[in-house]
C-alpha cells in the first residue's frame, strides 16, 4: 500500500501555479497561463498571483515587440483599452543615430517590417551589387520612411491588433501591470494575494512546498514562478542559482531615466525608439501620447555621473532644468539557469540586459508561453520540461547579448574609450565572432542559425544592422545570376508599396487621439 | 462647399427646393447610410451592408446603390428619379437636424427652384412637412441602428465580406472594406443570446440583411442591362 501511495503523490498533477510579484512580469505571466490553461480552472488548476504591498514595482521597458499584440489579444485585452489605459502608443522600429561614426547625419533604421519578399529571395547580395549607396532599409522595406514622415503603422479603420506596417508599442509600464491585473483577476481567474513572503518552505528534495506569508498565511503550491525582480527571492535567494555577469561584453552598468513633457499637447509623436550613442552608451527617446520618456544608459566605468548628466542635459535641452532624473542601476547578465527543482524565474528575476532592443518584455512573453504551452502535467516530468526551458531560455539571452553587441563591435567611433573598448575583441563572444566572420563573405540569411520557431532576431534584424552601420559583404557577385529580374521586381514592390502607405496613413499623433476618442473596431 | 443654417420662417419664406432623385443634385452616391427602420423596404432592392467611417473607424450600414463611385443605378435615365424605394438619407436632403432645430444647407444644388417651403402665411408646405417627418425618423432610426451594431459587435455576428464581380463588358470589380453578418458565428450563439436576439427585434434585422446579400448579383445585372443599353 505505501508503495500504491508513493506512485500516487509522484504522478500528482502540477495544478497550483504560484507567481511571486506584480511588476509586469508577474501579471503578464499570471495572464498567459491562465488564458492558456482557462478550461482547466473547472477541474481545481488555479493560478495565485503573491504581491507584497510594500515593494514599489520597477517598471523597466518601455518598448515592447511586435509579439506582445498577440500575447494580448491572446489573453483577452482590447487593444483600444490597452491603449487608453496605458498611455500605449505605437513603435515600429528603432533609429539608431551616431553609432557609426558618430557625426551629425549618421543614422539608420531597425524596422519592424520584413525585407519585402524576405522568404523568397535574400535581397542583400542584390542591393550590394547595386553598390550599396542607398540605405538598405529603405531600399527593402516602406518602415524607414513611414518613420520619418511621422506616420502610423495602420489607419481608424484597421481592426485591432491588425496592422498595415508591422507594429509593437511603447507604453507606460507603471500602468501596465495594474491594467493587466485588472484583467487577470476580472477576466481570467487569477487570485491575487497581498502579502509579504516571510519564508520559502522547502521539501525534501528541495522542491519549493510552500511560502509563508505575514498576511495571508502559507501559500502551498505546485510551480512557483519568480517575478520577484532584482531581488530574484525563489531562484536566486532561496534555491541559490548563481547569476552570470555579462558587463565584460556590454559595459553599460547605469541609467538615468527623465520624463520629458511635449511642448504642446499636440505636438509631433515619433512612432519609433531613437537610440543616440554618446560617449559613454546611449540615450534612448520613446513617445507615449503625454510624454516622452528619455533615459541615458551609461557605463560607469567609462563616465562619471555628472559627465553623464551633463550629456542627457545637453540631450533633453533647458527643460531638464525643472525634471527630476531618477537613477537606476542596472546589471546586465542572467541566472546561470532559470528553472531549478519546481521554481522558474521569469523577468528581471532571471535576468537584465540593456534596453537597446527592448528585450525584457519579449522575454517575459517568451518564457511565460513556454511555461504555459510545456506545462509538466506531474512533478515526474518537471525535470525534462525544466531542462529543455533552461536550453532555450539560455540560447535566447545568448543571442540577444549577440545581437546588442552587434550593435557596438560595427562601430568606428574612436572619440571615446568606451567605443575603444566596444570593439577590443576579448569583449565580444565567439559565436558573434564568428558570424562576422562568415558575413564577411555572405549576408545574414536562413541556415544561418536562426531557425528556431521562436527566434528572438530573425536574419532579417541582423541585415538591417550590419548594412545600417556600414558593414559590407563581399559577396559573389556571380551569386546574384538568375535572380536578378526577381530582385528588380522586388525592389520595385517595395517602392510601389512605400508609396501607398505613404499616402493612406494617418498622423501617427493623430491616429492616437482617434483611437483615444473612437476606439478601433475588434473586427 | 456646404452653408448650414438654421431654417427660419422669415429668412427663408421664398426658398425653394428640388426634392426629386436625380443625379446633378446628389443622388449619385453608391453607398447610403440607412437606419434599422428601413431595412424591411431596403430589402426588396439593395444589398444592406456593414461598412467603416472613414474618419472614426465606426461602423454603420447603408444600402449599396451601385458599384463604382457615384455610380447608382437606380436612377431612372435622363433624371427621371429613384425607381425604387429611396433612402431617407437621400429623401431628406438638403436638410439636416441641428441641435433640435431644423437646418438647410444653402449651398446645395437643389436649392432655388422647386417645391415651397413655407405658404402665404408662413407655415411649412406639405413638402416641408415631409422633411420633418423624414428626419423625425431617420434620427432616432440611426441611434437604434448604432445600438443594433453594438450588439452584433458584442456578440462577434460582424464579419468582413469581399464582393468580387465580372460584368459583361470584361471589367473586373473587387470591393473590399464591407462587412455582413457571419452566419457561422450566429449559428453558434446560446439559446440565451438568440431568444434575446429575437425579443428586441434584432434577429429580424440579421436575417433581413443577410437576405439582401441576394440583392447583390441582381445589382450586378442591372449594371451589366446598362452596360449593353450604352453600347447599343
Amino acid at each position: 500500500m505505501r508503495h500504491r501511495e508513493r506512485a500516487e503523490t509522484r504522478v500528482r498533477p502540477i495544478q497550483n501555479i504560484v507567481i511571486v510579484g506584480g511588476g509586469t512580469a508577474g501579471w503578464l505571466t499570471a495572464g498567459i497561463i491562465a488564458a492558456r490553461h482557462k478550461a482547466r480552472m473547472k477541474t481545481g488548476f488555479t493560478v495565485t498571483l503573491v504581491e507584497s504591498p510594500n515593494v514599489p514595482i520597477i517598471g523597466v521597458g518601455e518598448g515592447t515587440w511586435p509579439t506582445l499584440r498577440s500575447t494580448l489579444e491572446k489573453i483577452g485585452v482590447s487593444e483600444t483599452s490597452f491603449f487608453r489605459e496605458c498611455d500605449s502608443a505605437f513603435k515600429q522600429g528603432a533609429k539608431f543615430a551616431r553609432w557609426t561614426t558618430g557625426a551629425d547625419d549618421d543614422a539608420y533604421y531597425h524596422p519592424l517590417m520584413l525585407p519585402q519578399g524576405f522568404t523568397e529571395l535574400n535581397l542583400v547580395p542584390h542591393w550590394l551589387r547595386g553598390g550599396g549607396d542607398r540605405s538598405f532599409c529603405d531600399a527593402v522595406c516602406p518602415q524607414g520612411i513611414l518613420c520619418e514622415d511621422g506616420l502610423a503603422p495602420k489607419m481608424i479603420t484597421t481592426p485591432e491588433y491588425q496592422a498595415v506596417a508591422n507594429y509593437a508599442y511603447h507604453l507606460d509600464a507603471g500602468k501596465f501591470a495594474p491594467f493587466l491585473q485588472k484583467h487577470c483577476t476580472e477576466k481570467l481567474g487569477v487570485r491575487h494575494v497581498l502579502a509579504d513572503v516571510q519564508t520559502v518552505n522547502r521539501a525534501e528534495n528541495g522542491d519549493i512546498a510552500s511560502l509563508s506569508t505575514t498576511q495571508s498565511g502559507d501559500i502551498p503550491g505546485d510551480l512557483f514562478i519568480d517575478c520577484s525582480g532584482f531581488n530574484s527571492l525563489l531562484l536566486g535567494k532561496t534555491l541559490g542559482v548563481p547569476f552570470k555577469d555579462c558587463s565584460d561584453v556590454l559595459f553599460c552598468d547605469t541609467a538615468l531615466a527623465v520624463q520629458v513633457p511635449y511642448d504642446m499637447p499636440d505636438a509631433p509623436m515619433t512612432s519609433h525608439t531613437i537610440g543616440t550613442a554618446q560617449k559613454a552608451g546611449w540615450i534612448w527617446d520613446i513617445g507615449l501620447p503625454t510624454r516622452r520618456g528619455v533615459g541615458y544608459v551609461y557605463s560607469s566605468r567609462h563616465s562619471s555621473e555628472d559627465a553623464a548628466q551633463e550629456e542627457l542635459a545637453r540631450y533633453v535641452g533647458p527643460a531638464i532644468k525643472n525634471l527630476s532624473v531618477r537613477k537606476i542601476p542596472i546589471r546586465s547578465g542572467h541566472r546561470e539557469t532559470f528553472w531549478k527543482n519546481n521554481c522558474v524565474a521569469v523577468g528581471l528575476a532571471a535576468g537584465f540586459l540593456e534596453p537597446l532592443e527592448a528585450s525584457a518584455i519579449v522575454l517575459v512573453e517568451l518564457s511565460a508561453k513556454l511555461i504555459a504551452e510545456q506545462m509538466p502535467a506531474n512533478r515526474e516530468v518537471m525535470d525534462l520540461v525544466a531542462a529543455r526551458f533552461n536550453d532555450v531560455t539560455a540560447y535566447r539571452w545568448g543571442r540577444i547579448i549577440d545581437f546588442l553587441k552587434l550593435h557596438y563591435v560595427l562601430t568606428k567611433r574612436t572619440d571615446s574609450q568606451f567605443w575603444i573598448d566596444n570593439v577590443d575583441p576579448a569583449t565580444v563572444p565567439d559565436r558573434l565572432k564568428n558570424l562576422l566572420l562568415l558575413w564577411k563573405y555572405r549576408s545574414p540569411w536562413f541556415f544561418d542559425e536562426f531557425d528556431r520557431l521562436e527566434e528572438v532576431f530573425p536574419a532579417a534584424s541582423y541585415q538591417y544592422v550590419l548594412y545600417g552601420m556600414g558593414f559590407r559583404s563581399e559577396v559573389d557577385r556571380a551569386d546574384c545570376d538568375g535572380n536578378e529580374s526577381m530582385a528588380t521586381r522586388l525592389m520595385e514592390e517595395n517602392a510601389i508599396v512605400t508609396r501607398q502607405m505613404r499616402s493612406k496613413l494617418p498622423r501617427n499623433r493623430e491616429l492616437i487621439r482617434k483611437i483615444r476618442e473612437y476606439g478601433l473596431q475588434p473586427i | 462647399m456646404t452653408s448650414i443654417v438654421v431654417l427660419n420662417s422669415q429668412a427663408h419664406r421664398d426658398l425653394r427646393v428640388q426634392a426629386a432623385a436625380s443625379a446633378q443634385l446628389g443622388d449619385n452616391e453608391r453607398f447610403v447610410q440607412v437606419a434599422v427602420s428601413e431595412f424591411a423596404a431596403l430589402v426588396a432592392h439593395y444589398p444592406i451592408l456593414f461598412a467603416k467611417n472613414s474618419d472614426t473607424g465606426a461602423f454603420f450600414v447603408g444600402a449599396m446603390l451601385g458599384f463604382n463611385p457615384g455610380e447608382n443605378l437606380f436612377l431612372g435615365a435622363g433624371d427621371k428619379g429613384q425607381d425604387s424605394y429611396r433612402p431617407l438619407n437621400l429623401r431628406r436632403q438638403p436638410f439636416f437636424v441641428s441641435g433640435t432645430d431644423l437646418a438647410i444647407d444653402l449651398d446645395s444644388p437643389r436649392v432655388g427652384r422647386g417645391e415651397a417651403l413655407f405658404d402665404g402665411n408662413g407655415e411649412p408646405t406639405c413638402y416641408l412637412q415631409s422633411i420633418v417627418a423624414i428626419l423625425g425618423e431617420l434620427r432616432p432610426g440611426l441611434e437604434m441602428t448604432k445600438l443594433f451594431i453594438e450588439t452584433l459587435l458584442a456578440h462577434k455576428l460582424i464579419e468582413p465580406i469581399t464582393v468580387d464581380l465580372g460584368f459583361d463588358d470584361g471589367s473586373r470589380l473587387k470591393l473590399i472594406d464591407l462587412y455582413t453578418i457571419d452566419r457561422n458565428a450566429l449559428k453558434d450563439l446560446p439559446d440565451a443570446t438568440v431568444l434575446d436576439l429575437f425579443r428586441r427585434g434584432y434577429l429580424y434585422l440579421i436575417y433581413l440583411m443577410i437576405a439582401s446579400l441576394k440583392q447583390i448579383p441582381v445589382l450586378a445585372q442591372k449594371k451589366n442591362r446598362r452596360l449593353h443599353e450604352s453600347a447599343g
